[in-house]
């Protein structure tokens, strides 16, 4: 059994290349699965494509059957039509517990750029719903994902990581945008998409108290569910051109694959607006909006995902000794989840084990109890008693032999061992 | 305890160490310094109110009126009162990184100049006092608006370079300091015209005295070009339709170095005739109050 994952994230690569190798939509993984069952037959796939980070999990039951790092990226350089010379070094790869312990970091936000952001545990969670429904997972990917959704409520539970700013949302409006405007009550925010991003930025916004929010979005119904989820107001996408002059906060979160908003455009809503700031928050990977458009006047404060990571260094800082915390709590769950996995694959083995010995002493018994047939049946259950205890005495040692191989990696070589010995086959 | 024994070092000192223990907070962020510090810059208030409740008790004047050495430490004094009640607001608001400097401007600019009474006061003794009101009070305005305009421009620098805010340097928000700093310009502006008027008909008063006012001179001069200056600043602000906080803040600035530049070259270079007789510094005061023994404990 084996547990992989090749990704780039936040801390390896920079947003122009992690948006190269986006996965935007839930097509583009479902075409991402497809491509790799047919390149990778025989193993379990979990595609996690967010904003800060590009994972790709996969799981074999024979640790022989795991694609290398080399042709992982060449999937990746084909899928994307990137040469993979531009990211191979940008791609990392971890196996073992390795692997396993990076998907806990991430889902318990250790990993993320606003550490403790609780984000990242639904969109693990979605991405995780998306490979069951393409049943492009498995059993070890369901156990490992399960189990790390478990970890990520532990870790925080019993840490204080989550405590104050903990969305990516939270941090841009806390930081930047309330060093912007004084109050939000009196601004308009036009929010552009309407996916989990807009929704959660919307929360942070309201809790500031902002009062005229408008919704504009490609898909209109997404768009109006929004917009009464948040007493706000939906519009066509048409109607951009209309509030965008009129906004002092965008947030835009849509899945685009390019800019939706380049400097001629922005050029033409500030020519109407006039030179009030205005606060743009571009959540969206691949960026929504050109960066150069933070450059046309000093009314314009534009900020994306990379600008946000200096307040999380900053935030990583102050909370060393809850990182200290969660890390042990993660590293305490790898060695749980890989003993767990290990000792599962020699569960088959002991079973049939088990089973050869007892019907052995069972097919035994039957002659005694033919031979002495005096025997009553309180007399008959104490040899039947005896004859199990000793069964499970003499088979103790091996199996718990077996079971303290399992601790520290693969017992591959005791199964091979017992199988012999006592002539068990698969 | 001897009220008299208060020197312009006493609230000096306390002011220098509040911002050196303000300045401490880039190195280590620190509630306990930052309660010192403001406990320091209280205790330099009370030692000035009484500095200045002293000088006004033995010159028989109210501090306005004293000299041009006595409002410049009411000008000092009332920014302290403006950081005191900004402090109290907010706590960790890092306003004494930029008050605590033009105080300490101030009350080193006061060590400079002649602290001897005008002359005239008793001519108009009500007008003067009105006079040096608004004058005190829009210069007050316009130290206020430079320190806002300082913060502004820091605070729009770090958001438009996206950098993280340092802990140690709390500022308001762009939108608060903007409506600050117009409204402190707007209001200084009228109160230095009120403080211009004021003068003018004082000086057609003291026509016929003793001590006639010659506008001819430079300091007037001087004077009635700042004026012109924030005035024109005053009527951008309020007309132009395309004034960024950041132009304004610059403007602002530049304004307000300008007038406080001039005020006190005009004091140093003893050119201020209208305000005060020739220019006679603490110092030399000192020597002479000692031999009198009249105010010998003040410098």
């Amino acid at each position: 059994m084996n547990v992989q994952v090749v990704y780039c994230n936040h801390q390896t690569a920079d947003l122009d290349l992690r948006e190269r190798l986006a996965f935007p939509s839930d097509d583009h993984v479902v075409r991402a699965y497809d491509e790799l069952r047919a390149r990778f037959p025989k193993s379990e796939y979990v595609v996690i494509s967010t904003c800060n980070r590009i994972e790709l999990y996969t799981a074999q039951e024979d640790p022989d059957d795991t694609p290398t790092h080399d042709d992982l990226a060449q999937f990746f350089s084909d899928f994307h039509q990137v040469p993979k010379t531009e990211f191979f070094n940008d791609l990392l790869e971890r196996q073992g517990p390795a692997a396993v312990r990076h998907l806990f970091e991430v889902a318990s936000s250790i990993d993320s750029m606003v550490l403790g952001e609780t984000q990242i545990v639904n969109q693990i969670k979605t991405a995780y719903e998306l490979s069951m429904e393409t049943a492009a997972c498995g059993p070890l990917t369901n156990a490992l994902f399960q189990r790390a959704m478990e970890v990520s409520k532990r870790v925080r539970s019993e840490t204080k990581l989550s405590e104050g700013r903990v969305s990516i949302a939270s941090v841009a409006v806390g930081d930047f945008g309330k060093s912007i405007f004084d109050r939000f009550d009196d601004k308009t925010v036009l929010i552009l998409g309407a996916g989990e991003m807009a929704s959660e930025t919307l929360t942070y916004l309201k809790g500031e108290g902002v009062k005229r929010i408008i919704v504009c979005n490609r898909n209109f119904p997404r768009a109006e569910k929004l917009a009464a989820e948040f007493s706000g107001e939906a519009y066509a996408w048409e109607q951009l051109d209309h509030w965008l002059p009129q906004a002092d906060v965008i947030v835009s979160t849509t899945g685009a694959d390019r800019p939706i908003l380049g400097v001629e455009e922005f050029k033409a809503i500030r020519k109407k607006s006039g030179p009030k700031p205005v606060f743009i928050l571009d959540l969206g990977a691949p960026r929504d909006i050109h960066p150069d458009v933070s450059d046309l006047d000093d009314g314009i404060f534009l900020y994306d995902i990379d600008d946000l990571e200096a307040t999380c260094v900053k935030n990583r800082k102050l909370r060393a000794s809850a990182i200290a915390k969660a890390n042990a709590i993660i590293e305490a769950e790898t060695k749980k989840f890989m003993h767990e996995i290990y000792h599962k694959a020699t569960g088959p083995i002991i079973k049939r084990l088990r089973e050869h010995w007892h019907e052995i002493s069972r097919q035994e018994l039957e002659l005694l109890f033919r031979k002495v047939p005096e025997l009553d049946d309180a007399q008959r259950e104490a040899v039947e008693k005896t004859i199990s205890r000793v069964v499970n005495k003499l088979l103790h040692p091996p199996l718990e032999t077996l079971r303290d191989e399992a601790r520290t990696g693969p017992p591959t070589g005791m199964l091979e061992t017992l199988k012999r010995l006592f002539h068990i086959k698969d | 305890m001897q009220f008299t024994n208060v020197t312009i070092f006493c609230f000096f000192a306390s002011y220098f160490c509040a911002l050196i223990l303000e300045l401490t907070q880039f190195l280590k962020v620190s509630k306990v310094v930052r309660w010192s510090s403001f406990a320091l810059a209280f205790a330099g208030f009370v030692a000035q109110t009484i500095y200045l409740v002293e000088r006004s008790r033995h010159s028989d004047l109210p501090p306005l009126l004293g000299s041009t050495h006595d409002w410049l430490l009411v000008s000092a004094w009332l920014s302290i009162v403006f950081y005191l009640g900004a402090k109290v607001w907010d706590q960790s608001l890092s306003i004494g990184l930029f008050v605590l400097p033009v105080v300490l401007l101030l009350i080193g600019a006061s060590r400079f100049v002649s602290d001897q009474p005008n002359p005239r006061v008793t001519i108009a003794y009500w007008w003067t006092m009105v006079h040096a009101s608004f004058w005190v009070l829009g210069i007050l305005g316009v130290i206020l608006a430079f320190v806002m305009s300082l913060m502004y421009l820091l605070q729009h620098y770090r958001l438009k370079h996206k950098k993280a805010p340092l802990p140690a340097l709390r500022m308001l928000s762009l939108e608060r300091l903007s409506r600050m700093n117009w409204w402190l310009i707007v209001s200084s502006v009228p109160l230095l015209t009120l403080g211009m008027v004021t003068g003018l008909w004082m000086s057609y008063l003291r026509a016929g005295s003793a001590e006639p006012v010659d506008l001819a001179q430079l300091d007037f001069v001087m004077f009635a070009l700042v004026w012109v200056g924030m005035t024109f600043l005053f009527g951008w602000l309020l007309v132009s339709r395309k004034a960024t906080g950041r132009l304004v803040a610059w403007r602002t600035i530049l304004a307000c170095a300008f007038l406080l530049v001039t005020i006190l070259a005009i004091e140093f270079l003893s050119a201020d005739t209208i305000h005060g007789p020739e220019k006679q510094t603490p110092q030399a005061s000192m020597n002479h109050q000692v031999a009198s023994n009249h105010f010998g404990a003040i410098s």
